[in-house]
């Protein structure tokens, strides 16, 4: 550990720092413009010169280029060094324009920050100036390269952190321009973080252009809620809307950056259609007013049917308090509930909740220092983008990656792909396990890892099952291997079987390490708050029936869970009541007798619980109402001047939920940590609100349950001979609910297409482009082909896409006759 | 062809220098470098050998296409061998006369000789003509003596004697040990002793090494490295295999320029016919050792001649320079420890193995040892490519080889190391050719650029020249080489065009400070050398710009005034003649005037006026 003096301040460093992040530590803010800590360092701005007195090295250094070592005598401040950095940025201001009063970075503009504090406030280069075209690179980036100081920052980020080509750097000299080779969209759905990267206003971000200066924003940390990964962002609002959302560091989440989806995924927020007032039968009612109604209905449906006849419902999009409130509620009241599991992927998020011991539990940046990764059932870029370049990091510094999965994965990076078929994903697993369990002295461990197996197949008949047994000694001579394992669309034993071999490595002697990917922000809050003994589909069922009279739904849609649209619409129909809380304009908000609108995790302060077991908290970042726009109609904000927030009676869905048990809804919550402790156990111990730590808490989890190797057996119905699997997989943009609200992301949201393998599609005489007639089981929906040998074979793909969830199947699996699939032809 | 084992290269090489010495053949050495290609080498050779073939000579006299003679000047050139009689500026119309005289009835075809432009005196003998007399070639031994596309002719001069000796006889260390006995150093201009830096990565654990040839020859005026590669390509390939197995690398590369294809094709050929023979691939001449060499052809950027820059480029990225350290002995091509010596330093190696490192340290300095190949252009009669001993005097090779300044002009500087170097004046030109002597006044030894100017050049101009290239060569990285010498090239153009300040001369030397220290690579570094060495010098040129708003050279347009000096005229009309857009009124007895409205600026008149009488 090399012990430096940098301006007179001691300070010891881990081996292998430079000086310019030991400055930082000691709060010391050296001038950079090239070095970024994701990126690491070139030495191409040579702004970040500093004096070396004494020590190894002497005189001007450049501070991103030097280890700090012991004995160096470092001085930001010497007159030499501080003379150099101002050459440098008088340079970079030759031909920089000066038009930041009408550039989107003014203001938060690392150029202008340190062309003014550098203290280089003449122009002495009288020539012209330099100027270049400038491209369209999609609806998210804007482009203006008159303004870049050649930092490299870019492309660094987006070739070498993100793995993507099409943005690039081009020709030499004073000519470098950074851009695409041709204008178009770029290709990485990363593409944000060009804007946050830019040391200046070279990419500025395209849909809040002009909509307001750092400044003029209402900026707060939150919590990305479009995955489950729950990144750390910075929102910006301004007049009672959401403007702009950046990456927000994280140590242990995200790093520096977040992906598209959830930089643009906001603008359900802001939306004319979001509903803003309640709605009794549908007349507008007073907030307050409306919560009394219902809960005076709901009381009297209680007196009539008993309150079995009553159940909640909620979603992995409601906060944790919502999800804690409505298990209050069920309890207190005697209801039915709450079901949280209207993905009927929640089984799999159960069994990955029960199976994430606290010792094998990775973060998502741990992922990038494991050195040999198993992916299984789930495709990162899809579901969970972010994944994707954490993944790549971990393959940058050596990891071999392998993705085990039906779907036909790309991700930006070298990896293996084995591309087996649902059904024989368990025996795949089941390789790995027998060599893990075979190889290893694990006695007992052992055999009772592997007994659960009886039953699976020797996957000998599994395409390359030898690179699969190959893939296991990697595993082995790793030192930190982790088992991904995604749950969306996985068969049931899957999850437990990762766990299984995450265990039995680690046993064996790696540290393995754990990921699970969850299909919704608080998957992990609904699994440990829900009720297991009522399915969504036993509750439609129960409606049907009659048993079930009255359903209050908070922040979920329940057309968009691809279940029969009729049949739910019928139930809903039979239903005497439906109370409906929520932010979005749904089919379910429609369909509800009383609707009661809610704020947005932007507008009151809320937990979450990410994929780890992190529960993070996102402060409001405004305190909502009616956007100006919509007050003042589109023109300038109304003069009229009024104390309150125009459209502010509204609250958050669990400050809403007490009211509703009617006159004596339980003790009002006094202490939010004390009552979600009540609601589960393991929600005991969260910090004050205050007290919060930046990267959230970890919950305690089961500690070294060593010997909780899967029990249940898994068995699967024959199936019929020829017969194919559809799987209704996420795609990045489109698929999950919020963000397919985002007029941002809708030119980027891919029409949906069937994906299958060209020897399949000869079967049926399809080749790409061809449209294909299926029935779905759900509907009949016709969608052009998309042929890849990179899936599976007699497997099927259709992204789950808001245009199709009328003729998805609610299950992510599903079996289909040969005979629900043929060409579309013209006549037919 | 069958592989040749140590034996065969032996009994190979006795049998066609005996073969050489028993036949009665003379050959006629036509020189096939790019600059005799570009006069007219390859019309004149098929010339001659039609002419040949037309007079029943062909028994009696073998035309051989050489590499690069060397008095690129002279081109295209022929020498008979072996008496050693030396023809220039050859046409194929002349073809016939030579024949028959010089062929048939023995006699030298006068009016073709080489005319000494000081005593006027024709000089029949190469050897005897001063521009090849002064020189001492070592790495050059071969030019102009073998055909570059044939391995046997290498092979009779020694060839894969130097590499037999380092594979089979001696031992990495000792092959190391030898490099630095003999003192040399890196020739592609910093002067980095050679052998240490092939000891550093012999050093570096690792499997995997590379070896790495820098044939990305990039100043303005230099051409050492192609003519060497186009004459002599096999005495490169032996170097790189000596050094491979000095530090037990088995893969190396070539980086030479796309321009180069002359240079590319026969390396290219060499390489094959050595692979062909066993002297490269598996198994080099029965030694175990394996070695392979290809050739990267680099797009001709300048920077890629940067060694980490050029390493890049092989890699297929973007060739863009790293910092140092770490150095490339350690981690260099794809993290490896490489080697990287420029074309002329493994040309020289194979003789320092066959002949001892002793030997080769015999000529030179105390520091700087053996030869050194210049190109040499510019304001001088002789241009072409020289090879003088380190020690030699600057003025030697501007006045014995270079045979002096034309039209009688006045000599003003040497222009040394191209972009990163500087210029000597007349007060140091007796400074001896030797690394470190000549980076005391000012400039550097750099590749062997000498580009001689006279009494016409502008000093500032020159340095605006050299900004222009290094700011257009820039990679664009580093803030300080992107940007700064556009500044550097603004202020210079600035005060050529007769709107400088002194405070931009100030603002120049400040800055070349600052783009010294804080510069990336060593383009950047060394970007400012050309304005700081003319300041150093001619200082009264840059003030006479700025101060009296005028060009002592007479070569900033914009501060002439193309006006003729009625005292000085003579009314020859010489400028009426030459002005291409007839902005010249005269008639004859009447003295000149220049239509200011017509001119174009273009110096024309300038050039002939012989009275100077033109402003």
């Amino acid at each position: 550990m090399p012990k430096l003096i940098i301006d007179n301040r001691e300070i010891t460093v881990p081996e292998g720092t430079k000086v310019i992040e030991a400055a930082e530590r000691l709060g010391i803010m050296i001038p950079r413009f090239c070095y970024h800590p994701a990126l690491g360092s070139v030495g191409a701005c040579r702004v970040c010169a500093v004096k070396c007195l004494e020590g190894p090295r002497k005189g001007i250094q450049m501070s991103c280029m030097i280890d700090a070592q012991d004995g160096m005598k470092v001085s930001t401040t010497d007159a030499e060094a501080v003379d150099f950095r101002k050459h440098v940025i008088e340079w970079l201001m030759l031909h920089h324009p000066h038009d930041c009063p009408v550039c989107d970075e003014g203001g938060h503009c690392l150029l202008q920050d340190l062309t003014v504090s550098g203290g280089q406030g003449v122009r002495r280069y009288q020539g012209p100036k330099r100027t270049h075209t400038d491209q369209h690179l999609g609806p998210l980036v804007a482009h203006e390269m008159n303004r870049c100081i050649q930092c490299y920052r870019c492309v660094r980020y987006y070739q070498e952190f993100t793995g993507y080509e099409d943005l690039g750097v081009m020709q030499i000299g004073s000519r470098v321009y950074y851009g695409r080779f041709r204008p178009g969209t770029l290709e990485s759905p990363f593409s944000g973080n060009l804007i946050d990267i830019c040391p200046t206003g070279v990419y500025t971000d395209k849909p809040s252009r002009y909509r307001g200066r750092r400044w003029d924003f209402e900026r707060r940390p939150a919590v990305c809620l479009h995955c489950s990964l729950g990144c750390h962002v910075t929102v910006s609002a301004r007049y009672r809307e959401v403007v702009r959302q950046e990456a927000r560091f994280s140590e242990s989440v995200n790093g520096h950056f977040i992906c598209d989806r959830g930089r643009y995924g906001f603008p359900y927020v802001n939306l004319p259609e979001r509903p803003r007032s309640a709605r009794v039968d549908g007349t507008e009612t007073g907030w307050e007013a409306a919560l009394k109604i219902a809960g005076e209905r709901l009381e009297s449906a209680a007196w009539k049917t008993g309150p079995q006849g009553i159940a909640v419902v909620g979603s992995a999009r409601c906060g944790l308090e919502t999800q804690g409130m409505l298990k209050r509620l069920a309890d207190a009241k005697g209801w039915r509930g709450p079901v949280f599991d209207i993905d009927p992927a929640a089984a799999n998020v159960r069994t990955a909740v029960s199976r994430l011991d606290s010792d094998l539990r990775v973060s998502l940046r741990e992922i990038e220092t494991a050195d040999c990764i198993v992916v299984v059932s789930a495709d990162p870029l899809n579901e969970s983008p972010m994944l994707a370049p954490a993944l790549r990091q971990a393959r940058r510094n050596g990891a071999r990656v392998a993705v085990i999965d039906p779907r036909p994965a790309s991700l930006p990076f070298q990896f293996d792909h084995f591309p087996v078929a649902p059904d024989d994903l368990a025996a795949a697993m089941a390789i790995l396990i027998r060599k893990c369990a075979d190889k290893e002295p694990l006695s007992e461990l052992g055999k009772t890892a592997v007994r659960s197996l009886r039953g699976v197949s020797d996957g000998a008949d599994i395409p390359d099952a030898d690179g699969l047994a190959a893939l296991y000694d990697d595993l082995h001579d790793s030192r930190r291997p982790v088992i991904v394992c995604g749950t969306h669309t996985a068969p049931p034993e899957i999850p437990g079987m990762a766990a299984d071999l995450a265990l039995l490595l680690r046993i064996a002697g790696p540290r393995a390490g754990l990921f699970y990917v969850m299909p919704g922000p608080n998957s992990f809050g609904a699994a440990l708050l829900s009720d297991p003994a009522l399915s969504f589909g036993d509750l439609v069922s129960s409606i049907e029936e009659g048993e079930t009279k009255a359903l209050v739904v908070a922040e979920s849609d329940l057309f968009g869970s691809g279940i029969d649209w009729d049949r739910l619409q019928n139930a809903l129909n039979k239903l005497e009541l439906l109370v409906t809380l929520d932010y979005i304009d749904s089919q379910t908000t429609r369909a509800a007798r009383i609707l009661i609108p809610t704020l947005t995790a932007y507008e009151t302060p809320s937990l979450s619980i990410n994929n780890e077991g992190r529960v993070q908290q996102s402060p409001a970042a405004f305190r909502g109402g009616d956007p100006i726009a919509r007050t003042g109609g589109g023109e300038h904000p109304p003069r009229a001047f009024r104390r309150d927030i125009p459209g502010r009676e509204m609250g958050a869905a669990w400050t809403a939920l007490p009211t509703l048990g009617g006159r004596n809804p339980g003790s009002a919550p006094v202490n939010l940590t004390a009552w979600l402790g009540d609601a589960h156990p393991a929600l005991t111990s969260l910090p004050e609100s205050s007290d919060f730590p930046p990267d959230g808490v970890r919950l305690p989890l089961a500690e070294n349950a060593g010997e909780r190797f899967q029990t249940d057996r898994f068995s699967h119905g024959e199936k019929e001979e020829d017969a194919l699997t559809l799987l209704v997989a996420d795609s990045t943009f489109g698929t999950e609910e919020l963000s397919s609200l985002s007029p941002i992301l809708k030119e980027l949201t891919p029409s949906p297409c069937i994906q299958i393998h060209p020897e399949d599609a000869a079967e049926f005489d399809l080749s790409t482009g061809d449209a294909v007639r299926i029935d779905t089981g759900a509907g009949t929906a016709v969608l052009p082909v998309q042929t890849t040998d990179r899936i599976a074979r007699r497997v099927l793909v259709i992204p789950r896409h808001r245009d199709l969830d009328d003729r998805l199947p609610r299950e992510r699996r599903t079996v289909l006759s040969k005979t629900a699939i043929r060409k579309a032809t013209e006549d037919a | 062809m069958e592989k040749l084992t140590f034996e065969g290269l032996q009994q190979r090489q006795k049998a066609l220098s005996e073969k050489a010495a028993s036949a009665h053949v003379s050959q006629l050495l036509i020189c096939g470098g790019t600059g005799c290609h570009a006069t007219g080498s390859i019309k004149v050779i098929d010339a001659i050998r039609e002419e040949i073939r037309k007079q029943g000579l062909t028994d009696k006299y073998e035309v051989v296409e050489t590499g690069c003679n060397g008095f690129c000047a002279m081109g295209p050139i022929l020498v008979v061998h072996p008496e050693g009689v030396f023809y220039q500026k050859l046409k194929a119309d002349d073809v016939p006369t030579l024949v028959q005289e010089h062929l048939i009835d023995g006699k030298h075809v006068e009016k073709l000789l080489y005319k000494d432009p000081n005593t006027k005196k024709r000089i029949p003998l190469q050897d005897d003509i001063p521009f090849f007399s002064h020189q001492m070639p070592r790495v050059l031994r071969n030019k102009g003596l073998i055909d570059p596309e044939s391995i046997d002719d290498y092979i009779r001069r020694d060839g894969y004697q130097g590499t037999a000796k380092a594979l089979l006889e001696m031992a990495p260390e000792e092959i190391i040990a030898e490099v630095k006995t003999s003192g040399l150093r890196g020739r592609g201009g910093a002067g980095f002793p050679t052998g240490l830096k092939w000891e550093f990565a012999s050093k570096s654990p690792s499997e995997v090494k590379f070896v790495l040839c820098n044939a990305d020859e990039g100043d303005p005026g230099a051409f050492m490295d192609r003519s060497i590669l186009e004459a002599d390509p096999h005495a490169v390939i032996e170097g790189m295999i000596i050094a491979a197995k000095a530090i037990n690398a088995h893969q190396g590369y070539v980086y030479a320029r796309t321009e180069y294809p002359l240079a590319i094709k026969r390396l290219q050929k060499a390489i094959d016919d050595a692979r062909a023979m066993g002297l490269m691939g598996e198994n080099i001449l029965g030694s175990g050792f394996d070695f392979e060499l290809e050739i990267y052809q680099g797009a001709g950027a300048f920077v890629c001649g940067e060694e980490t820059a050029l390493m890049r480029s092989i890699e297929g990225k973007r060739g863009m320079p790293r910092p140092r350290p770490p150095f490339p002995a350690h981690k260099g091509l794809w993290e490896k420890p490489t080697i990287l010596n420029n074309v002329e330093s493994f040309a020289n190696v194979a003789q320092i193995i066959l002949n001892g490192g002793e030997w080769y340290a015999s000529v030179g300095t105390e520091k700087s040892k053996g030869t050194k190949v210049f190109a040499i252009s510019g304001d001088v009669n002789n241009i072409g490519l020289v090879e003088v001993p380190m020690g030699a005097s600057l003025r030697g090779i501007v006045y014995d080889v270079g045979g002096g300044i034309p039209k009688k002009k006045k000599f003003k500087a040497v222009q040394l190391g191209g972009p990163s170097g500087g210029c000597i004046p007349e007060q140091y030109l007796d400074t001896p050719v030797d690394y470190d002597e000549i980076v005391k006044v000012g400039a550097i030894m750099g590749s062997g650029g000498v580009i001689v100017m006279d009494e016409d050049t502008c000093m500032v101009d020159m340095a605006r020249f050299f900004m222009d290239f290094i700011q257009d060569e820039s990679c664009g990285k580093c803030t300080p080489c992107r940007e700064g010498t556009r500044r550097f090239l603004q202020l210079l153009e600035k005060i050529c065009d007769g709107k400088g300040e002194l405070a931009d001369i100030d603002a120049l030397e400040e800055m070349a400070v600052v783009i010294k220290e804080t510069a990336l690579c060593g383009l950047g570094q060394t970007a400012a050398n050309p304005v700081l060495s003319t300041l150093r010098y001619f200082r009264d040129e840059y003030e006479a710009h700025v101060l009296e708003k005028r060009c002592p050279a007479k070569r900033c347009v914009n501060l002439l005034k193309f006006e003729v000096d009625p005292d000085k005229c003579t009314a020859c009309g010489m400028c009426f003649k030459a002005c291409p857009a007839d902005a010249v009124i005269w008639k004859k007895k009447e003295k000149a005037v220049i239509d200011k409205e017509k001119c174009v600026k273009c110096l024309t008149c300038f050039a002939k006026c012989k009275f100077d009488a033109i402003n």
